[in-house]
């Protein structure tokens, strides 16, 4: 009963196709969980496809109020009961971007079941359209009527492009047939144009919702099956474009025509896009002008390989020829809109590669969960245009303890490899500057190390250089082939800041932690465990320290000592938060983090003398206090790093300059400090300058 | 600190300080049940079952390796999370937390499949977080889900799930609530969230410093304060469990309530000294002290009074009183520097022969150090017991009389303990400190009694009636005697 109707409207060449598609086995289970998305917090849209969680065909895009909003049908797997070989639409949603980066779904706008003239169970919501006049939007959609055959195509007005949409009672009278379109002109007269049968189009009464005249065949259009009109205006010219079928058994081009009046007769120009190579029967289209670029919507059937009624939207840019005719339009994986670095770079969508880079799903059972690209071999390359570093330059240097350091900026990327091999990431191309080698060794011996040939990792590395502004990436494979799922650049949060060199004394925080520092790079100490700080090893440690210091006096920032015939220097340090992390200090230097001892100093100038003062502290690992000269206090064992973990006895802040010295060992822990002054009340000593005056 | 070294285990029966059978364990996600039987899910996979809370031995089954999962039943289904280390290169901080669901626990159900797992959270090594030991919290208040995960290597993290799919919240950003911790843990008692989490080094046998530490907060973001206002992310945190009592190095949180006022607290010992220091699961009660949790103690076999909180009473044979003799002199005549001769406590042999033969029933009296008055409770092996606790009989000091349930939800004391339900004892320490003892099985119902208690119906008669954390009549005070 309900299929009689498709295949009557269908013409010859769908039906073959039809059944053609028919004798392929198609394994409907997979589609069964299409609920997996990319890792949380790191998709980021812009490439193609453009929506990453559910289907999206015959993307009908408008620019309302300044922002993109896209019109899309919703192809489902056909639920029980459906023909399973067939297309199978039951709503609309309406989607808005205004960077063509990010999409917001707005959700149904309408649904087979409330459409009053529609069949509750027509599934056949196929292409729409969406247009504004006089500031009412008219969403036009085809749909299986109730009574009767075929199609027919019905008005669902709102007042904002995201709805709410209210259906009119009754489909456009004289129009039967599908993928509505219409033309909205300059003058304020619409046309409306349709598909099923030969090519139609009339003129729309000023409500929009009924003829005004009668119906016209489009003429000038060349012969083979054409379906999906998409007609606009652009310097004067009207084109009507159109999915076209050209060679006898082919598959859909897009093609257009134009005319200088709204309803032809056209005069035909040629193709737009030539048919999809895997054999994607279908293609349907939008051209749309968002800020000064032309753009062509368009769909394939990413996410559905094996059948090809399950399509998603592409978009990439389209050109226009001086005499008004449209160069063809070459689909591209990367499409449009520009990534920021600091976002998931979804490299798989690479705009050019190297011969044999392919990519592939990262879940072939479940296709939404995307792809990775293949780069086959040492040398295998691909680009990836439009990234935008923005900032990333100046916080890289920022956040680096001084600019020669390691700076504050990184990159992440998720990779596979079989054999020890580099990702290289380069500027522009493969032999552009290095921005990041990224080492990925999979064959480690030994330790707790584990065999991590063909596995995914997610891997670090330091950048050695800093592109600015909007660029293309170019990432490498070296040493052997790897695959590559996505690169993120990141920015480290902020530990410290510089302290200039004659900068005037700083003051504790509000709760009295002194965060200015002088700190002298990690001395090697290697231990396994921080049981072993007992009193008695610290005392011996710290009875002879390795370098000549007086924790009298205060080194200066710069200096260095000979410690184990190694030079370490003094680095004065403003920490950015309560706390001292020594971990990111030497982390920051490019120095080993762990199984060290950090020695610490800084000034603390009184006014007056401040009696009956403690100096409370917490450590990881333990540490060792002297103030002017003297051990104030210990903290040993496995000490976590406390507010307040330790207390020294009472003692004096003598008026004037005195001098605080800290050691901190730790095993494998993150060493970090934090040290204030409290009161008899346990309140914190704010009232002094911290640093050399 | 955490060497990411996972730590494996076999079966070995020893001591009993921690949990009978195989308790082999490490990072014990939260008690799970299922179709009547508990389970627990550990690091590096699998994890334990038991059917009773007590004897516990492998055979739980979690796919993804990976570190100290967490399970949460969610209507009819079990979430799981756990986070799977593997993202760095020999042992680094790239973490990444995963869910996936089950709708058993059982891996002999026909409805025992996991779902493909998914990625909620990430650490990429570098940054102040190592996205792994996650936990699940569905707020009662709210009915939102959340999770928080992180180790040493900087910051704990809260991020939210939706409940319905164990996916992120979209646009749910991640927040710092504490530093230094590990196997963190969330609850939500009376108004508040608690964050529990474990400080100290793990996996180094008994010299493993771990420890659970718990700060409190109004807001489920926090912060999460201490008892003395100390902020969890400046490394604030009131101890709830230490070492003691022959483990050490508590970790890894999870709190389960049995009923109003019941509750445990699971987790695991680093080190059980009785069993070679072999990392075991440890249940113990979960006590409220001024609206901060404490681990209760586990139940030490014994001789005591048994007090009601009612009245303060004993619970006692119902047999007479017998007087004992004393040399008096009339307070106003006592010669001070006449040297003293202590007075002999009543012997059992001086009065059991007053005592009738067969059952003779309870009530509750002043104490009055009598042997009428004194009960000795020991576990009793090859009964099992219920969570956390062995079942234990209760007889009078120095006798095989034993307290047992009677089919009317009365009790009396058979002349000869023979294992029957009935003179099984199930003894749970409540959220006061005080006690709730249950029979295993009423004479003449199906099943295990998990519903009456010992209760004083008045303040010298003690019956069977069901539990009420309501009231004091339910509960027990368990005086241990002192050496004599």
């Amino acid at each position: 009963m309900y299929l009689c109707p498709v295949l009557c409207l269908y013409s010859r060449q769908k039906l073959f196709t039809l059944l053609y598609m028919l004798s392929l086995k198609h394994n409907l289970l997979t589609w069964c969980t299409l609920f997996v998305l990319a890792p949380v917090g790191r998709t980021v849209m812009g490439q193609n496809p453009i929506v990453r969680d559910q289907f999206t065909a015959d993307p009908t895009a408008r620019v309302f109020n300044g922002k993109v909003y896209l019109y899309p049908s919703h192809d489902i797997p056909a639920p029980a009961g459906q023909r399973q070989d067939w297309f199978c639409m039951a709503d609309y949603h309406v989607f808005s971007s205004e960077n063509l980066t990010e999409w917001t779904d707005h959700g149904v706008i309408v649904t087979q079941a409330e459409v009053p003239w529609g069949k509750a169970d027509g599934y056949s919501m196929w292409a729409p359209d969406c247009v504004c006049k006089d500031g009412r939007y008219y969403f036009y959609f085809p749909d299986a009527p109730r009574q009767g055959r075929g199609f027919a195509v019905g008005v669902a007005t709102a007042d904002q492009p995201e709805g709410p949409f209210t259906c009119e009672p009754e489909p456009i009278a004289g129009v039967t047939g599908i993928d509505p379109c219409v033309l909205v002109d300059d003058d304020g007269q619409a046309y409306i144009y349709w598909a099923g049968g030969p090519m139609r189009g009339a003129r729309l009464h000023a409500d929009m919702k009924h003829l005004d005249g009668g119906v016209q065949e489009m003429q000038g259009l060349p012969d083979g099956f054409k379906e999906g009109p998409f007609a606009f205006k652009h310097g004067g010219h009207y084109y009507l474009t159109f999915p076209w079928v050209r060679h006898e058994g082919g598959t859909e081009t897009l093609a257009y025509a134009m005319s200088d009046k709204p309803l032809g007769p056209w005069q035909f120009k040629g193709i737009i896009m030539k048919e999809h190579p895997n054999r994607c029967w279908t293609n349907h289209h939008s051209i749309v002008e968002y800020r000064g670029q032309w753009l062509l919507f368009y769909h394939h059937n990413d996410y559905s390989p094996h059948f090809d009624k399950l399509r998603s939207a592409h978009i990439d840019r389209l050109f226009f020829n001086a005499d008004g005719t449209i160069r063809e339009v070459v689909p591209t994986l990367r499409g449009v809109g520009v990534n920021a670095a600091t976002q998931c770079i979804e490299v798989d969508r690479y705009s050019s590669c190297s011969t044999g880079v392919t990519y592939a799903y990262n879940d072939s059972a479940d296709t939404f969960r995307g792809w990775h690209a293949v780069l086959p071999q040492a040398g295998s390359w691909i680009t990836y245009a439009d990234v935008d570093f923005g900032n990333l330059r100046q916080l890289n240097t920022q956040r680096a303890l001084r600019a020669k350091d390691v700076g504050g900026v990184y990159l992440v990327a998720n990779v596979r490899a079989m054999a020890d091999a580099q990702l290289v990431v380069r500027q522009t191309n493969a032999k552009g500057r290095v921005i990041a080698r990224l080492p990925i060794k999979v064959q480690q011996e030994g330790g707790r190390h584990r065999d991590m040939r063909g596995q995914w990792v997610t891997l670090t590395a330091q950048l050695e250089s800093v592109p600015e502004g909007v660029g293309t990436l170019c990432v490498v494979a070296e040493g052997a082939g790897i695959s590559v799922d996505w690169l993120q650049f990141k920015v480290r949060e902020p530990y410290f800041s510089s302290v200039a060199a004659k900068a005037a004394p700083a003051t504790p925080d509000s709760e009295g932690f002194i965060r200015r520092w002088l700190v002298l790079e990690p001395i090697a100490k290697p231990n396994p465990s921080n049981t072993v700080f007992t009193d008695s090893y610290l005392n011996e440690a710290f009875a002879t320290p390795p370098f000549a210091v007086d924790q009298r006096s205060m080194p200066k920032d710069g200096q260095k000592v000979k410690v184990g015939g190694r030079w370490l220097a003094w680095h004065a340090v403003e920490s950015e938060r309560y706390n001292v992390k020594l971990f990111r200090f030497a982390d920051l230097l490019g120095m080993q983090p762990y199984g060290v001892l950090f020695w610490a100093a800084t000034v603390i100038m009184c006014d007056e003398d401040i009696p009956d003062v403690r100096l409370a502290a917490g450590s990881n690992g333990a540490s060792k206090w002297w103030l002017n000269g003297e051990e104030i206090l210990l903290l040993s064992g496995d000490r976590r790093m406390v507010r307040d973990d330790g207390a020294s006895a009472r003692v004096s802040l003598r008026r004037g300059r005195n001098v605080l010295h800290c050691a901190v060992i730790n095993g494998p822990g993150m060493s970090d400090f934090c040290a204030r002054f409290i009161d008899k009340q346990g309140k914190p000593v704010v009232g002094v300058r911290i640093g050399e005056e | 600190m955490r060497p990411l070294a996972l730590v494996f285990f076999s079966c070995v029966c020893l001591g009993a300080k921690a949990q009978t059978g195989a308790p082999y364990i490490h990072d014990p996600s939260t008690i799970a049940q299922c179709d009547g039987k508990y389970y627990t899910y550990g690091t590096g996979g699998g994890g334990l079952i038991s059917d009773d809370g007590w004897v516990w031995h492998s055979g739980a089954e979690r796919p993804g390796g990976g570190a100290a999962p967490d399970v949460l039943r969610i209507g009819d289904r079990y979430l799981f999370i756990y986070g799977a280390t593997g993202g760095g290169l020999g042992g680094g901080h790239n973490g990444r937390i995963l869910t996936m669901w089950n709708r058993s626990l059982d891996p002999h159900s026909p409805d025992f499949h996991f779902t493909t797992p998914v990625e909620v959270a990430a650490s990429d090594g570098l940054e102040d977080c190592d996205a792994i030991d996650p936990c699940l919290m569905l707020d009662p208040t709210t009915g939102r889900l959340w999770t928080t995960f992180g180790t040493y290597f900087g910051n704990i993290r809260l991020i939210e799930l939706d409940p319905a799919t164990g996916r992120r919240v979209a646009g749910n950003e991640e927040l710092d609530v504490a530093i230094d911790c590990e196997a963190t843990d969330l609850i939500y008692r009376d108004g508040w969230y608690y964050l529990l989490g474990t400080h100290g080094t793990c996996c180094d046998g008994v010299n493993s410093t771990y420890n659970i530490v718990v700060g409190r907060s109004r807001s489920v973001t926090g912060p999460y304060l201490d008892n003395v206002g100390r902020d969890m992310r400046q490394g604030g945190g009131r101890m709830v469990i230490a070492a003691g009592d022959g483990v050490c190095g508590p970790g890894h949180f999870g709190r389960t309530v049995l009923a109003d006022g019941v509750e445990v607290m699971s987790c695991h010992f680093e080190a059980d000294f009785d069993r070679g220091g072999r990392s075991v699961l440890g249940l113990r009660p979960l006590l409220w002290k001024n609206g901060w949790p404490v681990a209760g103690e586990r139940f030490r076999s014994g001789t005591f009074e048994i007090l009601s909180e009612r009245r303060g009473y004993a619970l006692e044979l119902a047999v007479d009183f017998v007087r004992l003799q004393q040399e008096r002199q009339a307070w106003w005549r006592i010669d001070p520097d006449k040297p003293v001769n202590p007075v002999p406590y009543q012997q059992l042999s001086q009065v059991a022969d007053t005592w009738p033969q067969g059952a003779i029933g309870v009530r509750c009296g002043d104490y009055m150090m009598r042997p009428h008055q004194h009960w000795t409770i020991v576990p009793v092996p090859e009964a099992g017991g219920c969570l956390g606790g062995p079942y234990c009989k209760i007889v009078v000091e120095g006798t095989e009389r034993a307290l047992a349930a009677t089919a009317t939800l009365e009790l009396t004391t058979v002349p000869v303990f023979n294992g029957a339900p009935e003179q099984l004892w199930c003894i749970q320490q409540l959220t006061d400190g005080t006690y709730r003892l249950l029979p295993r099985a009423i004479p003449g119902k199906e099943g295990v009694n998990t519903t009456y208690v010992l209760y004083s119906v008045a303040d010298s008669t003690p019956t069977l009636a069901e539990w009420d954390f309501g009231t004091d009549n339910a509960k027990w005070n368990l005086k241990p005697l002192p050496q004599r």
